[in-house]
């Protein structure tokens, strides 16, 4: 395998296993708080401030952040404070993002489906700098130390928002917490996966290992060891492939998802009832 | 966490004048409560469906505040200081029952009640633990530690819920129909030890209920919702006909 020596590779490599480790790890905070709609939202959020940054041609990392950041806003601080239930803030800001990114698509027409615009839309692995290593590891690190710290208080809310409430819990920083980093974290991902599909990134692997433990803490370990070697399989298949790294990460997390739905013991039980 | 409970006044909660309105509705859930609860007092509230006690209870704890009027709970006014407030507070929600698929231990679900109380930061230890579990095998759910509490029966689960209100050694306890999912047994059991544990202790206990069966002897005061208005506040010791009364004013279909 000559070409794992090649640096270009090496990078694609730490970054797949790098956004499979985050995406799986946040995407189980994101399924059990009730918070999966944010994660739509927050992809094409940064997806729209790529395609932004292509058009005005700026870093599209840069304007994504800007992006997800403001979508982050929208569906915490300000849907509270407006008294907007999730579901219709997500439902309202969804498709807006998804509009906005189409109309930045258009304003950009001689890049057409081309480089830096595939690159956003599927991901690739020719996108992935040695920066994005880097900001990828600095968050990986950053995540790690705060869910250690807010372990307590993110695995109540995680059970129950209202009675972590209820027993004293200021809830609604590690809500605030959770729906930010996703979006930190699914737009330093877009290279990689791409706008269109890295939502599946959160929600796959944080489904996959839900099938098959009744311990959350077990949960937390295995969803980003999932999401990791999902996205490193999915590099390979595309590579030996030569498909798209977005939609082979996909492809594979979602085989591995239909598998453990096969496999589940917790279904087999049910079954059996 | 410290916290300073206001000793000037030996009233435990006080409700001045208040309405409670959930958003969006026009109508109060609760309007014009007013009520003192004195340190170490044994409550019932009964009333029937929609009569309110939910809506009181919550806003006690401060879950929901009030839209007109004051809530002082420990002399803190829960608008301002509620979540200090409800580190001391134990609470069971009504008919919270967990989903067979979650993955949460019975255990875990107890030591989450603890959370609060430790704070921000610091990590349950020994003691903690040793807490949980002595409480859990006083309600009888000690050997169901490390199952999965959503594959525990209603009653069980309950059970479970109440250790969890308990176990963080709570001044004030507010359970919401808290024996609706125990069997016969259990009905007799828990309500006895909760009596037991009141007994031995400056906790104060206020209990909702629609069953006037449920009412223990024991109880000191009755305070009767209807409506979203307090109807009745009666200490049974002063009123000895008042769970006949109930029956008659109220109606025996609404409360069996």
């Amino acid at each position: 395998m000559i070409w794992l020596e090649l640096a270009i590779m090496q990078r694609a490599l730490v970054g797949c296993v790098l956004a499979g480790l985050l995406t799986g790890l946040l995407g189980v905070f994101v399924v059990k708080m009730k918070l999966s709609s944010m994660g739509y939202c927050m992809s094409h959020g940064a997806f729209a401030g790529a395609a932004l940054g292509v058009a005005m041609a700026v870093d599209p990392l840069t304007t994504a952040l800007v992006f997800s950041s403001i979508t982050a806003l929208f569906i915490g601080p300000i849907a509270d404070k407006a008294r907007l239930h999730a579901d219709v803030i997500t439902t309202i800001v969804f498709p807006l993002n998804m509009a906005l990114a189409f109309v930045f698509l258009t304003l950009s027409p001689e890049v057409g489906l081309k480089t830096e615009v595939a690159n956003v839309l599927w991901g690739s692995v020719l996108s992935i700098f040695y920066s994005d290593v880097v900001y990828l590891t600095s968050i990986c690190a950053a995540t790690l130390g705060l869910i250690f710290l807010f372990w307590k208080e993110l695995f109540a809310i995680m059970f129950n928002r209202k009675l972590a409430e209820a027993d004293g819990i200021n809830t609604k920083p590690f809500v605030y917490f959770v729906i930010f980093l996703t979006g930190f974290v699914v737009t330093l991902s877009l290279k990689l996966v791409g706008g269109l599909l890295i939502f599946a990134l959160l929600f796959n692997p944080a489904s996959t290992t839900l099938q098959f433990s009744h311990d959350m803490k077990k949960i937390v370990f295995l969803s980003p060891i999932v999401g990791a070697i999902t996205c490193v399989s999915g590099l390979f298949v595309s590579l030996f492939l030569d498909l798209p790294v977005g939609s082979c990460i996909v492809l594979v997390s979602t085989f591995v998802f239909a598998l453990a739905v096969l496999l589940s013991p917790k279904r087999r039980r049910r079954r059996q009832k | 966490m410290a916290f300073e409970v206001a000793t000037q006044m030996d009233d435990v909660i006080r409700l001045e004048d208040v309405y409670t309105i959930y958003e969006g509705e026009k109508r109060p859930a609760i309007r014009n409560v007013n009520l003192t609860v004195n340190s170490n007092e044994f409550i019932y509230v009964v009333g029937p469906n929609a009569a309110g006690k939910t809506t009181l209870l919550e806003t006690i704890n401060g879950l929901l505040p009030p839209s007109r009027g004051t809530v002082y709970v420990f002399g803190q006014d829960v608008r301002n200081n509620g979540r200090k407030v409800r580190c001391q507070i134990g609470y069971v929600p009504q008919d919270f029952i967990v989903d067979p698929g979650e993955p949460y231990t019975a255990l875990d679900v107890v030591l989450m009640g603890m959370y609060g109380k430790i704070g921000i930061l610091r990590k349950p230890d020994r003691r903690d633990l040793n807490n949980a579990m002595r409480i859990m095998k006083l309600l009888g759910v000690d050997e169901l530690a490390n199952r999965s509490m959503g594959k525990l029966s209603g009653g069980q689960q309950q059970k479970v819920m109440i250790a969890r209100a308990l176990a963080k050694e709570p001044k004030l306890l507010l359970l919401d129909e808290p024996f609706s999912n125990l069997d016969i047994d259990s009905r007799q059991r828990i309500p006895s030890f909760i009596e037991k544990l009141h007994e031995g202790s400056d906790m104060t206990i206020i209990i909702v209920t629609h069953h006037v069966s449920q009412i223990s002897k024991r109880c000191e005061r009755i305070v009767v919702m209807n409506n979203g208005e307090k109807i009745a506040d009666e200490k049974l010791t002063e009123s000895p006909f008042l769970l006949k009364e109930l029956y008659q004013i109220l109606g025996t279909e609404v409360f069996s």
